[in-house]
């Protein structure tokens, strides 16, 4: 029972992600307002030529802000975690 | 805690290029593909290199934890005091206002297809530059305090 | 013709990768493997025309996970299902 359950989730599966690539042609969005926007302005706005950058570093600033938080805050936990175990070793500090 | 000399040597070859790498990638991200993450990536991966291959213990310039403490906190304060820098003259967060403007990174660029000028993108490479150093500052810091968990776990 | 070869190449490549990190009881070898599969992805990346994907897939996906799994290996035991 359990078996054919999986089956039929792994078939569902396997059919919607073959419905989505053979319905929808690659690099065609449905709607490209914002694209063409970017590709049209950002160039002259921005004053680069590598358009990924001028969306992850100007237009969309503030992603970029949120990971680097979270980079920072993930490196924040390691060293907090891995501090009891080296503790006194090489922090003069404490 | 070092490995093989076979590894040792291909390592002293290797890892000065791929740092180099890495900050070619970092300093030309608003021209070529790449960017901040992508290059402090890589120059993160060649300094692992040199962890793993050595004992940690033997390269104090290279790792060392205060610097890259500063490293870390210094790239996402400059992260946002290039974003803060703009509200300061009058624009909203992060407006990029030394793109076009003539001075320090702020030649014009033409709509088309063009050569590329270093001396663009407003502040995208000081934006890149920041994100760049502190993916370098945090990803080796995370590879260090894991090696030197294990040094005490094996001592122990 | 030569990109689709070299496309079928890779999709076997990351399939086998993919396999073979699941199956090895090696674990170091697992890992190596997991690396490869990150490689042979990151190529997939850039013949698809992304290459800031790839760069970050290769320095992080190929470089660092497999330095941060060794250290992990190093630290507890080779072999799966080896008792201390």
């Amino acid at each position: 029972m359990k078996q054919i359950i999986a089956l039929i989730t792994i078939l569902v599966f396997a059919g919607s992600l073959l419905m989505i690539v053979t319905n929808f042609q690659f690099g065609v969005p449905i709607k490209s307002d914002m694209d063409d926007y970017f590709l049209k302005f950002g160039q002259v706005q921005t004053g680069t030529n590598n358009q990924c950058t001028s969306v992850t570093f100007d237009f969309r600033g503030f992603d970029t802000l949120g990971e680097s938080t979270v980079l920072f805050t993930a490196v924040m936990g390691v060293a907090l975690m891995f501090r009891r175990f080296i503790r006194g070793e090489d922090d003069a500090d404490e | 805690m070092r490995m093989s000399k076979i590894v040792r040597t291909a390592t002293d070859i290797l890892y000065p290029f791929i740092i180099i790498f890495g900050f070619y990638i970092i300093l030309h991200g608003h021209l070529t593909p790449g960017g901040g993450f992508q290059g402090g990536a890589v120059v993160a991966t060649g300094t692992a290199l040199v962890l793993v291959a050595y004992s940690w213990k033997e390269l104090p310039g290279l790792v060392s934890k205060n610097l890259l403490w500063f490293q870390e906190s210094g790239g996402l304060l400059l992260f946002i005091g290039a974003g803060l820098a703009a509200m300061i003259i009058g624009f909203p967060f992060f407006y990029n206002w030394l793109a076009g403007s003539g001075s320090i990174f702020g030649t014009p660029v033409a709509f088309g297809p063009n050569p590329g000028d270093l001396n663009t993108g407003g502040f995208l490479p000081i934006m890149n530059i920041a994100v760049g150093v502190e993916v370098w500052g945090g990803l080796v810091m995370v590879l260090l305090y894991l090696l030197s968990a294990l040094e005490r776990e094996e001592r122990a | 013709m030569i990109e689709l070869v070299v496309h079928v190449l890779v999709l076997i490549g990351l399939i086998i990768s993919a396999v073979l990190t699941i199956t090895f009881k090696d674990l170091l070898a697992a890992a190596l493997a997991s690396g490869v599969f990150s490689l042979l992805i990151s190529v997939e990346f850039y013949i698809l025309q992304a290459p800031d994907v790839a760069i970050s897939q290769a320095a992080v996906g190929a470089g660092l996970t497999t330095a941060i799994f060794i250290i992990a290996i190093r630290a507890t035991q080779r072999f799966e299902g080896e008792t201390e």
